[in-house]
């Protein structure tokens, strides 16, 4: 058991309660285990990768069987149980046995129980994901909570999710569990995390320099690289991350990434490593544009311009639709955002004067805050939307079929969408919407020369 | 004994052994399917069939060889992508390499795209393809069965496994759809690939990445990217709108999974411009399409739907009902060919010739009795004088592209583009009316006018540069070419020796233009005194602004009229003329019949019902209901026919009795029979009634209303 703790704590800084814990529990294979444990926190908060040690150390050291899986990765029942069975038998079987097979949950304890008089002391499961359980078959979660009653093995079933226990309550109710919470880290904690990358990256960047031999830069870089300007580069780094994102593999790989930037300077020897304040503004802007793209993983070859500045109008510039297409989309916008009764008045050449009413005037004050394009979009039918594109197309065009499968195209791109009715569209009642905004629609009509303002109740 | 007796009764089960050769046989079919076509003999033997393959094939490879020219960028960086990421992706990050193509919004064009990545790869023996709809993806173990089996079962690789083919058809026989699990392809993956030097990567492309479920999209790349650690994957995405499409369905903890690269297509309009000005505008080949065609074709690409593919089968449609048109359209390839052609016509196609509408302006021209008889009478004789005519011809096509490339350069960049700025459109506009007489012609011609000296002499210079270029790259190499050349050449050659002219001439006015202003102001004085009336003094006021302006025009000014004037008679009113002035028999060289190809390539679904019920005599063909105007209602007319011109009468709302009761009155119209009391509906006329009424709407004119009883609701417009 102390063997355990030793052999993790320096692998899991500012989680060694965690450890304690769970090795209390979990951590004597001589001891009668507990049925299951419920161990939660938020992503990027080590549970995982903690557990995974763990197992591995109970594995390695004493007659323990273990499984690890994926919840997400069981889309049914019997790949789930099939699962588990593979990875506990791996070690208690030799190879060449022919694969245990469980089609539900009975068969699954049955070959459990087979184990009884193996060698194995104890055995330990252990399922990420855990929230997905709730969703399959009605029985995996109250039995895999009480596998221990239903085997009479020391066994033990090791859950993992985001989500407190709380919202696994059902009906027929959950046999109690032991639920560990891990916390996020704070500021310190982050902090020392992020240092402990320290010799890697000190490592990587003088093999760096030594691959482009340059002399001077190299002993440069070895006189700056101290552990001290790195933790000051940390904390740069956390002041402007850590509201954003508290997720610690996450704060690494962009701390990894942004720390070449940021000895750009020293390197070149235009700043002192010691001048914290002129490394600041040097590497303050790349750390907000690094801050944007946090969890998007774009790579990008070397030479080419960056194409993450994606403002509404270089998207709607960028999407190349064909003429008609893009007249139809305006005229779904226009579709979504009016409603059915101003239909005439909009679009009919000689609709007659409107009538003003006090009542009427008196209820667009009120409503002047409603306005409909910031309701969001309502439904149309496609019959609508094809007396819409022809009122504001001002060319006469045929009702083919490839303007029809236009609409189609543009439920593909997801520019449209289908609110009811997929099924039939064949006698009207199929309802769409337009799912892009107004801004990117008024580029859209730019590009061919069409006001949409001019076509809205709400600009009228 | 005979296994199936025995004392019990019972069923025989028997492993068909004829399933192995029943796989073998189609195969066999398909080979010589291949190499006949689905046109019987009698049309596959025929002269203009030969002309129209041999066409077709050529035309054909060189898109085939432009597409893959322009698509070599981006496929190379893809290929190299998908490998070195295979290869590399032996540490245990869990994180997937993702290729993002964006392809551009034509779904369907884009599958090729991904085939020929696939046979890349495969050529390369770099990785397992697997390309994963997304109709095949409606859930999470539908994406996982169809890939894995697919990967497994790819047939690709075992041309050149030959020895191991035996085992793989054991394989794929124990392979079914439900074992198919990612422990399956583990296992497999380690049986057949688990040597180090074996590696493949596991490609998985995705061609429509916006048509797939959100959350089974979301599942199956953290399935994929938790398996990375013993698979290498590559996950290729074809991403049809933006990069937004990508973040805006994969939430944070999916799109930290994925190590994300970018590729750029080309986009489908710069695909299409660079066809057709290598392709169809190409002088290589002899067929050509008339401006209206080439409009609307490209018409069709832009403005409907952007695929290049669907522009190529329009376009070899048109090739077809070019050919088809008869055997004096086999004439209509290379002029040697050509030659040899002349000798197969009957009497039939030299008709054919002499129906064409450019042949009458041909025969009015000469004004020899005997040889106008001679040439429409006897077929020797025209024989003898095809070469000639058919020579001019591709002649003069040949003189056109040369000068649309000279009059491309000269006005494709001038501001606003008043006349296009693409080859294309210099084309259609050519071709269609006569262009100096278009209004946006003279404002060119203005602008040219007006452009500095330095500016126009360079513009002019690169002109001729690129004339003399697409000479010597393009035309010379051909039969006719150098006919075409030394026409071609002597042109540039005099408009050299004027540009020159141009180049030397000075901006200064004559002199003698400056010293007569004393003595002009003087005569000025003393004319005026004489006019008579206001209406007099206008006109010789104007009469003298003139004057003074062609003297004050510069020696730079003249010259630069003067390289205009020559350029417009010369090159344009000489060989750019349209399609009404080029020589005779130029219909066997250009296709025009717009009117065929719009009926049947453009599907108007809607168009032809309203035909078909409105006027059943169109397809029907009877003699009954044969009607003197549309709106005519005859009782011969079929229900349906007569319900539907009844409905198209009414308003939103259908009253079913009024219906019922105009449908009577109708079909009693025809009978003639004695008045029937209003209120005693012959029970056949009410079925009939409520058959048609069932017709309808199962059509989709009308649906039954909800909130009005014995009420239809129109659905169309």
């Amino acid at each position: 058991m102390e063997r355990i703790c030793a052999a993790l704590e320096p692998q899991f800084p500012c989680r060694e309660t965690v450890i304690t814990t769970l090795s209390e529990l979990i951590g004597d294979c001589n001891e009668g285990y507990p049925p299951a444990i419920y161990i939660y926190g938020h992503s990027g908060t080590g549970k995982t990768s903690l557990t995974k040690a763990f197992l591995q150390q109970c594995e390695q050291q004493q007659k323990v069987c273990t499984a690890q899986l994926n919840a997400v990765e069981c889309y049914t029942t019997k790949i789930l149980l099939e699962n588990v069975l593979d990875a506990l038998a791996q070690k208690e079987q030799q190879l060449g046995a022919s694969p245990l097979r469980a089609d539900n949950m009975l068969e699954f304890v049955e070959q459990l129980r087979r184990w009884h008089g193996s060698s194995a002391r104890g055995f330990l499961i252990a399922i990420d994901n855990a929230e997905r359980l709730r969703d399959m078959d009605a029985n995996v979660l109250p039995v895999l909570l009480r596998l221990q009653q239903l085997t009479s093995l020391n066994l033990c079933v090791l859950l993992l999710s985001q989500l407190p226990f709380e919202k696994y309550y059902n009906k027929t109710g959950l046999s109690e569990v032991i639920s560990l919470h891990l916390p996020q880290y704070n500021k310190a904690e982050a902090l020392r995390i992020l240092s402990s990358d320290f010799e890697q990256m000190r490592h990587q960047m003088l093999q760096q320099q030594q691959l482009t031999g340059d002399g001077p830069r190299l002993a440069l870089c070895e006189q700056a690289l101290t552990q001290e300007f790195y933790s000051n580069y940390l904390n740069l780094f956390l002041s402007v991350f850590y509201k954003a994102c508290r997720d610690v593999p996450e704060l690494r790989l962009t701390a990894r990434k942004c720390f070449a930037i940021y000895m750009q300077p020293v390197l070149d020897g235009s700043v002192e490593c010691t001048d914290v304040s002129r490394l600041w503004r040097h590497i303050a802007g790349p750390l907000r544009s690094a801050l944007t793209q946090i969890y998007m993983r774009i790579e990008k070859p070397l030479g080419e311009p960056n194409i993450e500045d994606q403002s509404v109008r270089k998207l709607a510039q960028s999407l190349e639709l064909p003429y008609y297409g893009k007249f139809l989309l305006i005229a779904a916008f226009l579709a979504s955002h009016n409603s059915p009764k101003q239909d005439k008045r909009l679009f009919v050449k000689q609709h007659g004067k409107q009538r003003k009413r006090m009542q009427t005037v008196n209820a667009r004050a009120k409503n002047a805050e409603k306005m409909s394009t910031t309701l969001g979009p309502k439904s149309f039918s496609i019959d609508r939307l094809l007396a819409i594109f022809y009122a504001i197309l001002e060319e006469k065009v045929g009702l083919t079929c490839n303007l029809l499968s236009q609409i189609s195209t543009l439920v593909h791109l997801k520019l449209l969408s289908f609110v009811s009715g997929e099924q039939n569209i064949m006698d009207g009642s199929a309802k769409l919407q337009c799912t892009v905004g107004l801004e990117f629609v008024i580029y859209i009509g730019k590009v061919v020369g069409f006001n949409v303002r001019q076509y809205l109740c709400d600009f009228m | 004994m005979d296994p199936t007796i025995s004392v019990s009764k019972g069923c025989f089960v028997y492993k068909n052994g004829a399933t192995r050769a029943n796989k073998k046989t189609p195969s066999k079919r398909k080979r010589t399917e291949a190499t006949s076509s689905l046109l019987g003999k009698e049309i596959t033997t025929q002269p203009f069939y030969a002309a129209y393959t041999e066409c077709w094939n050529q035309l054909h490879s060189h898109i085939v060889q432009l597409q893959m020219a322009s698509n070599a960028r981006t496929l190379e960086q893809l290929v190299e992508f998908v490998t070195g990421e295979g290869a590399s992706n032996m540490d245990n990050t869990e994180m997937l390499p993702t290729a993002a193509l964006l392809t551009g919004i034509n779904q369907p064009d884009h599958l090729k795209q991904f085939e020929t990545l696939t046979q890349r790869l495969h050529a390369e023996q770099a990785a397992r393809v697997c390309v994963l709809q997304s109709r095949d993806c409606a859930t999470l173990k539908a994406a996982v069965e169809c890939m894995v089996y697919s990967l497994m079962d790819d047939q690709s690789e075992l041309v050149d496994l030959e020895d191991a083919d035996d085992e793989r058809e054991r394989d794929r026989k124990r392979l079914r759809r439900t074992q198919c699990t990612m422990k399956q392809l583990s296992a497999w993956y380690a049986n057949n690939f688990g040597d180090v030097d074996k590696r493949r990567a596991l490609v998985i492309i995705l061609p429509d990445f916006e048509c797939f479920n959100a959350s089974v999209l979301q599942d199956f790349i953290l399935i994929l990217s938790a398996q990375t650690g013993r698979l290498p994957f590559v996950l290729v995405l074809g991403v049809a709108t933006a990069m937004t499409a990508v973040h805006g369905t994969l939430p944070y903890h999916v799109s930290s999974k994925i190590k994300l690269r970018v590729f750029q297509t080309q986009p489908a309009p710069t695909g299409l411009n660079e066809l057709l000005d290598q392709v169809l505008l190409s002088p290589k080949y002899a067929f050509h399409l008339s401006g209206k065609a080439f409009k609307f074709l490209t018409h069709i690409f832009l403005y409907y739907d952007f695929s290049i593919h669907g522009f190529i089968q329009g376009f070899k449609y048109c090739l077809m009902e070019h050919y088809f048109a008869g055997n004096a359209y086999a004439l209509c390839t290379s002029y040697s060919q050509a030659l040899g052609r002349i000798k197969q016509l009957t009497h039939d196609d030299m008709e054919t010739i002499r129906r064409l509408p450019s042949f009458r302006p041909y025969v009015e021209q000469i004004n020899d009795c005997k040889r106008i008889i001679a040439v429409l009478t006897d077929d020797d004789y025209l024989k003898k004088k095809l070469p000639q005519l058919l020579r001019d011809c591709l002649l003069h096509f040949m003189l056109f592209r040369c000068c649309l490339e000279f009059f491309t350069e000269l006005v494709g960049d001038l501001p606003r583009c008043p006349l296009g700025k693409l080859r294309r459109e210099l084309y259609v506009n050519c071709l269609n009316k006569p262009i100096q007489e278009q209004p946006e012609y003279k404002e060119c011609w203005q602008m040219l006018s007006f452009m500095s000296k330095e500016e126009f002499v360079a513009k002019l210079a690169k002109c001729i540069d690129r004339t003399e270029q697409f000479l010597g790259e393009q035309i010379a190499p051909l039969e006719l070419g150098e006919a075409c050349a030394d026409v071609m050449r002597a042109e540039l050659q005099s408009l050299k020796k004027l540009l020159n002219d141009v180049e030397l001439a000075t901006m200064e006015l004559p002199t003698p233009a400056i010293e007569s202003t004393a003595s002009t102001d003087a005569r000025t004085l003393t004319d005026l005194k004489q006019v008579a009336s206001r209406h007099e003094l206008k006109a010789q006021l104007l009469q003298r602004s003139k004057q003074d302006k062609q003297q004050s025009t510069s020696e730079f000014a003249r010259a630069l009229n003067n390289i205009l004037s020559h350029i417009e008679t010369h090159l344009v009113l000489a060989h750019l003329r349209p399609l009404q002035h080029a020589p005779p028999l130029h219909e066997l060289y250009v296709f025009s019949d717009i009117s065929t190809v719009r009926r049947n390539i453009i599907g108007a679904p809607r168009a032809a019902l309203h035909t078909a019920l409105n006027n059943p005599h169109f397809y029907m063909q009877c003699k009954c209901c044969e009607l003197q105007e549309q709106s005519q209602l005859v009782s011969t007319m079929p229900d349906l026919s007569v319900l539907y011109k009844l409905h198209l009468e009414c308003g939103r709302m259908i009253n079913l009795f009024d219906w019922l009761q105009a449908f009577r009155s109708v079909l009693r119209a025809g009978d003639d029979q004695e008045e029937v009391p209003q209120e005693q509906i012959d029970p056949q006329i009410q079925a009939r009634f409520t058959r048609a009424v069932a017709e309808l709407q199962f059509l989709g004119y009308i649906k039954m209303s909800k909130r009005k009883t014995d009420h239809a609701t129109r659905l169309t417009w």
